[in-house]
């Protein structure tokens, strides 16, 4: 029994406990324990503005949390150094959700740039490795344009390419479906699931895109104003009961998450004929 | 790498221009040699009233800037105003006897020192005094002595 | 009644504003200072990677060269002119070189270069910076485990701080030599007077190094308060946009007010 316990406590990349976070006075988050599985890809889903890109902050340390621990493989990424925390992050990487490329620099050099800031490969071994990143991704035709020529669907798997430039043991998506047409959504979804499945990269997809997410998932997490709501495997997902999962799996408009912005009662305002109340 | 060999080049083009420009507002605009005289020999002179000279005054003999006025105190005992002026190594041959005067450029211009050269045999060197000094020309002083001697000459002619 | 209860309100407002806008400013200032040291301990790294400093000279101080240069000449030649103007009336027209080099080397250089920087170079580090942040090319470096502090903003710093000195010169240079062509080749001042007079005035510490000395300052306080700027842009495209005229307005009040401060320090005798 307790061996089986260590097995699965060894299992775990992302322990998150007990982590609450303030932005002034409004409170993102509120004692939140959430456990991300290595080797399989962990979906956080949740309403526009539920603090999901911020759990990816806090995770890769750029963010610290005001109260709780964020453990990232057996490292507490609150109390680690700068120094320690920067070696930490070069086995993470993050997809953002414009891809974020330096775009004084062309798609080679983007993907060959954490290679030679950490790295003291010569620039032969460095052109393989990147060739071979953007073969990956489908993008070793375009190693010459620039970020600005590329579409978005282009330039998020560029990114994808630098983020596993370092062979990271974990990738985080930050909204990767947005905005996407259907044919570079299929694209990133079967590329996620490729890198997860050939490389067993530990993924997390933070994305409000049900389907998709659903999909690819092995684990699902619904955010809700500052809490975990739900928590299973997609299956568990479809069929929860729980009110708040249910409006956002099957959208609904007007549920837990309500259709109108927090306001003053509807008649009385119209009544008092004073807008500013 | 053949824009960054460019960059490079532009870069490098910029620098040397700037140095140049530096080059030149020394040595055309103004005179590197107030510089190079920081090294020379000190001598030193004795004034009543020094009037407006001032530390890195000139100092002129026939009009040529032989050096520069490196120091100024009083001397607490005779409470005399002492300037000490480095003269430029070149000019190692100035006669004992030299007489130092403050004068000032112009009707406006700054005071500086000029040395009258006398004709001894021994030459000035580290640390000697020069004897024969004379004071500046205070304007109101000058004024004052002459509105003075005006009145005196009026007060004369009423009688 | 009334009236009189809203008048003795106003001056607590005033006091409130005026305190919410002190407060600001320090904090401000006390966060430029954290950022300024964080960028100082990324000089070791920027020494091991010149080729950065080299490519923001060239986008930094290069691409200001035109507007400085041209703008050095107008001033010399507008200095030539009125300076040629009033000194006739005192029969001293030989004296221009010095009043044009005079101006020039310890405060037009210096000043004018410097508030051509901000405009120039200045804005643009800030709009650069800001984008980068807006963009999330920072965040992305910091996740790459690469501290943008010392990969972009340490190589704009230094590069603005080396740029200056040699803008302000070129400057001046260009001046002095725009007041020659209007004094001697225009209105006929004697050739040999104009430089003659200007090199016994002008002395090369008292003036020139002290000209040096306060393009030098003006480039720390340009280039310092551009990233800082930058860095510090709320990541909005309005946000850019006021960052990138903070940048102008502060540096320009900074080079004005600390020119003052450098003039009282070098030039009070």
């Amino acid at each position: 029994m307790q061996n089986n316990q260590e097995i699965q406590s060894k299992d775990i990349l992302v322990k998150i406990r007990g982590m609450s976070f303030k932005r002034g006075t409004r409170v993102i988050f509120e004692n939140v324990n959430l456990d991300i599985q290595r080797g399989k890809i962990t979906a956080i889903m949740g309403p526009s503005g539920c603090g999901k890109t911020t759990l990816l902050r806090l995770i890769g340390g750029q963010l610290r949390p005001q109260a709780g621990t964020v453990t990232v493989d057996g490292l507490q990424v609150n109390h680690l150094s700068r120094k320690a925390l920067f070696k930490l992050r070069k086995r993470m990487g993050m997809l953002f959700q414009t891809g974020a490329l330096l775009t004084d620099l062309n798609v080679f050099d983007n993907v060959a740039y954490p290679l030679r800031e950490h790295t003291d490969l010569p620039d032969s071994m460095i052109h393989d490795l990147v060739i071979m990143k953007l073969q990956a991704v489908g993008l070793r035709g375009a190693r010459h344009l620039m970020p600005s020529e590329l579409s978005g669907g282009m330039a998020r798997r560029v990114a994808l390419a630098r983020a596993i430039a370092l062979d990271p043991m974990m990738i985080m998506y930050d909204e990767p479906f947005t905005g996407q047409d259907p044919i570079s959504m299929g694209v990133l979804i079967r590329l996620i699931k490729s890198m997860n499945e050939a490389l067993g990269i530990t993924s997390i997809v933070v994305s409000h895109d049900v389907a998709e997410s659903a999909s690819i998932a092995d684990f699902i997490y619904v955010l809700s104003a500052g809490h975990i709501v739900g928590r299973g495997t997609p299956q568990e997902m479809q069929q929860s009961d729980s009110k708040w999962v249910r409006q956002f799996m099957e959208a609904l408009p007007d549920g837990p998450v309500p259709f109108h912005y927090p306001a003053a009662d509807y008649d009385e305002e119209l009544l008092s004929g004073n807008g500013h109340g | 790498m053949l824009q960054s060999k460019f960059i490079e080049t532009v870069v490098g083009i910029f620098i040397a221009i700037g140095l140049a420009a530096l080059l030149m507002l020394s040595m055309k605009v103004s005179n590197l040699s107030s510089l190079t005289s920081e090294d020379g020999y000190v001598i030193k002179a004795r004034f009543l009233n020094i009037g407006g000279l001032k530390v890195r005054s000139p100092v002129k003999m026939a009009g040529v800037v032989i050096g520069r006025v490196s120091n100024i105190y009083i001397d607490e005992k005779s409470y005399d105003a002492v300037a000490e002026l480095t003269i430029d190594e070149d000019f190692n041959n100035i006669p004992g006897d030299t007489s130092a005067n403050i004068y000032t450029a112009g009707l406006l211009g700054e005071q500086y020192i000029s040395l009258a050269p006398g004709g001894e045999e021994t030459y000035l060197k580290e640390g000697d005094e020069i004897k024969i000094t004379s004071d500046a020309v205070v304007l109101e002083q000058i004024i004052g002595q002459f509105l003075y001697s005006k009145a005196e000459g009026n007060s004369e002619g009423d009688l | 009644m009334v009236k009189l209860g809203q008048l003795s309100r106003i001056p607590l407002e005033v006091l409130q504003t005026l305190g919410r806008y002190g407060l600001d400013f320090f904090e401000r200032l006390g966060r430029g200072h954290v950022f300024m040291i964080y960028v100082l301990m990324g000089f070791k790294d920027v020494l091991q990677r010149w080729q950065l400093v080299v490519i923001q000279i060239f986008s930094v101080g290069v691409l200001s060269f035109v507007i400085i240069v041209i703008s050095g000449l107008f001033v010399g030649m507008v200095l030539g002119l009125q300076g040629y103007n009033t000194l006739v009336d005192f029969g001293a027209e030989e004296s221009l070189g010095v009043l044009v080099a005079l101006s020039l080397v310890r405060e037009l250089g210096p000043v004018v270069a410097a508030l051509l920087f901000a405009g120039r170079a200045g804005s643009a580090l800030t709009a650069e910076i800001g984008l980068m942040k807006t963009t999330e090319q920072l965040s992305a470096m910091e996740m790459m485990a690469v501290d943008p502090l010392h990969r972009i903003v340490a190589p704009r710093f230094l590069a603005g701080t080396i740029s200056m000195p040699l803008l302000a010169a070129m400057f001046s240079a260009v001046g002095v030599l725009g007041g020659y062509f209007v004094g001697v080749g225009l209105l006929g001042v004697d050739d040999g007077a104009f430089w003659s007079q200007m090199q016994d005035t002008v002395d090369l510490r008292d003036d020139i190094f002290n000209g040096i000395i306060k393009s030098f300052v003006f480039g720390i306080a340009v280039t310092w308060i551009a990233v800082f700027e930058g860095y510090d842009t709320v990541p909005t495209s309005e946000g850019i946009s006021r960052a990138t005229t903070r940048t102008v307005v502060n540096s320009s009040l900074a080079v004005l007010g600390l020119d003052f401060i450098l003039t009282a320090l070098m030039f009070n005798k």
